[in-house]
């Protein structure tokens, strides 16, 4: 039959098309879908320290560059600014650095970048603007098209009247069985 | 440019046709081609319209102070606010706040569609942002760090925590609360 050729070929293609952002969805959903047991983006490291005590005034760009220095992480300053609580707080290229110098005990906080798995999330978040969620749009409805057609490709034993339907409600029940008892 | 990527595109036409011999396989190639084409052209009435949004944003930028001693003067208008950014929400970067003379001045901005998130390398930066100011007056247009998005089913680090402190105190402490829509973002 030529339709079920055209859709085979259409189901090929655009299969062979999909499988870059395939990969994209799945793993960035993967990961996001941990995103309350750690930071999908970045890493974050923590670090205490020990500064000297003295007065908040007395932590100039110059100190504070110092202070940074001792630790294992390469750090670059911005700015800081002292808040009403008399805490140094310093805003650092990827993270920031408390200081109580009453206390002389500072916190610094680092992110990095997770490499490859940061800008898959950002594609499947769709936060890059207007045009890429036009074209995040049609990749979506290809993945829709291949999902489909794909149903309708074999004929048969195994085809979907006589096999595949018992497979696609089984994969609608599963999501069904956690919508109807936690929604 | 144009003419560049006109060639480019007759270039490649000319070569889907020589390559590929299916004639479901070429139409296919050839829509795809065209689409990419238009896509293109999209992104590039959106970078113009950008760069006249930026030198829009280079004449009248207020600082945070400014914009909000003249919030309710200024709200439901586009507006161009300059300041620090003190905290960036950590789920997604929907939102950051902006810094004025001190901590306790602060104001939200909302990413929204056009500017899609903000990183969290952003913190500290100096930001200028060009967006409409709206006044909180719903629920909806109220935020309450940390309780989005089931932020609060995780734990947030001490930092995290202070400066969500801080916000929701600025929020307590005003009469009213305003935020921006942010439509473009330049770190200055």
């Amino acid at each position: 039959m030529k339709i079920r050729k055209t859709l085979r070929i259409l189901h090929r293609d655009l299969g062979y098309f999909i499988v870059g952002m395939t990969i994209v969805y799945a793993l960035s959903g993967i990961i996001l879908n941990h995103r309350h047991d750690f930071n999908p983006d970045y890493r974050i490291y923590t670090e205490e320290l020990n500064v000297q005590t003295g007065s908040p005034q007395d932590y100039t760009r110059a100190k504070i560059e110092n202070v940074l220095e001792t630790l294992p992480y390469d750090l670059v300053y911005k700015k800081h600014y002292v808040n009403d609580e008399g805490l140094v707080k310093v805003f650092i290229e990827s993270g920031e650095l408390v200081i109580d110098p009453q206390k002389g005990a500072g916190v610094v906080r680092y992110l990095q970048r997770r490499p490859v798995i940061f800008e898959m999330n950002k594609l499947h978040k769709a936060t890059l603007g207007t045009t890429w969620k036009w074209v995040s749009d049609i990749m979506a409805f290809i993945l829709l098209f291949v999902a489909i057609s794909g149903i309708f490709l074999l004929k048969g034993k195994r085809g979907f009247i006589r096999w595949g339907w018992w497979w696609m409600i089984a994969g609608f029940i599963v999501p069904l069985v956690f919508a109807l008892l936690f929604i | 440019m144009d003419d560049c990527r006109f060639y480019c595109t007759f270039g490649l036409c000319f070569a889907i046709h020589l390559t590929l011999k299916n004639r479901n396989m070429k139409k296919i190639a050839l829509i795809g081609l065209v689409a990419i084409l238009f896509a293109s052209c999209g992104q590039q009435t959106k970078k113009q319209e950008l760069k006249s949004e930026s030198a829009q944003v280079e004449a009248i930028a207020l600082t945070v102070d400014q914009v909000l001693d003249q919030a309710p003067e200024l709200a439901d208008r586009e507006v161009v606010v300059k300041g620090t950014v003190m905290h960036v929400c950590q789920q997604g970067g929907q939102r950051c706040f902006l810094m004025g003379s001190n901590e306790d001045i602060t104001i939200r901005i909302e990413a929204g569609e056009k500017i899609g998130a903000f990183s969290q390398e952003l913190m500290g930066s100096e930001l200028e942002i060009a967006g409409v100011l709206k006044e909180v007056k719903t629920e909806a247009d109220a935020h309450n760090p940390g309780a989005e998005h089931g932020e609060m089913e995780h734990e947030d680090d001490a930092e995290t925590q202070e400066a969500h402190k801080i916000l929701a105190e600025n929020q307590e402490a005003a009469e009213r609360v305003f935020f921006i829509e942010g439509l473009t973002v330049k770190e200055l």
